[in-house]
């Protein structure tokens, strides 16, 4: 295959997974591959020669969009960091896929099981930074000497919390954007020694 | 950057890498003491037990969280065939 062919093929892929990301933020999962064809531009059929499976459409795309989460989170999160900043930057990071987020979660139990399980490395990943932190301030006696999973999981639970009761907390606007510092000075004050 | 080959975790730092040899392909996590690379047991334990400690799940659903993991990662590649 010429190369220019082959770089054609790369960004046509690319087009899928970016037109998927954003009808699966809108619509929700139930949304059919001949509506990401559509809105991509492309015919029914070009989308199952890059993806032969819907079930390989949503796993390169759920892997893609924890690659980009890692990269996010990774970069942001220095060594040193103080709880209050993590707890900003992981905000940050979410409130530029809240949509997206909030449809993983609140449809997990109907995703595909490779789905389920690469959504929940991500969530690892991200009690992985947590960890690093809440043992440094444990051990500087700033944070309560409490598990770290239940400051992980009490966190994780707040703010899937107000995700996933967006249509009562802020029908019109992002609710994370919204509520941010409410969540994050409520936190910090439980669990601040 | 390179991401580790053995958990996946992007090397960003030269401490990052193992022994902070940027030449390794595997992370500070994945060494053992002597700078070697754990074995796929050792390293299904740690991630067990860190699942585990840091999230709190059952145990068995952490080994199979653990398992999906590896699965996806070069250095694990030929203990899945
Ligand atoms: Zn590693």
């Amino acid at each position: 295959m010429s190369s220019k062919r082959q770089l054609q093929k790369e960004s046509t892929r690319k087009k899928i997974i970016e037109t998927a990301y954003l009808v699966y933020s809108e619509q929700g999962f139930n949304a059919t591959t001949a509506t990401i064809a559509k809105e991509a531009g492309l015919s029914h059929g070009a989308i199952f020669v890059h993806f032969p499976s819907l079930d390989e459409l949503m796993t390169c795309l759920i892997e893609e969009f924890g690659a980009t989460l890692t990269l996010e989170l990774h970069s942001l999160v220095e060594t040193n960091k103080s709880m209050e900043e993590l707890l900003r930057i992981y905000l940050e990071v979410l409130i530029k896929h809240e949509k997206f987020y909030s449809r993983l979660i609140t449809e997990r139990s109907r995703l595909p099981e490779e789905v389920r399980m690469t959504l929940a490395n991500l969530q690892s990943l991200i009690a992985h930074h947590f960890n690093n932190v809440i043992e440094r301030e444990i051990d500087k006696q700033t944070v309560k000497k409490i598990p770290v999973h239940m400051i992980f999981n009490t966190w994780m639970g707040l703010t899937h919390y107000y995700l996933l009761n967006k249509d009562l907390f802020s029908p019109d606007t992002p609710v994370l954007e919204r509520y941010r510092e409410d969540i994050i000075s409520t936190f910090l004050e439980l669990i601040k020694r | 950057m390179k991401v580790c080959i053995a958990c996946g975790m992007p090397m960003k730092e030269v401490a990052e890498y193992a022994g902070g040899d940027t030449s390794k392909d595997y992370c500070i996590y994945c060494a053992r003491p002597d700078g070697s690379m754990q074995s796929f047991e050792e390293k299904k334990a740690g991630m067990i037990d860190f699942i585990v400690r840091t999230q709190g799940f059952d145990e068995k659903a952490a080994a199979q969280l653990a398992e999906s993991n590896m699965k996806k990662l070069p250095a694990w590649k030929e203990c899945f065939e």
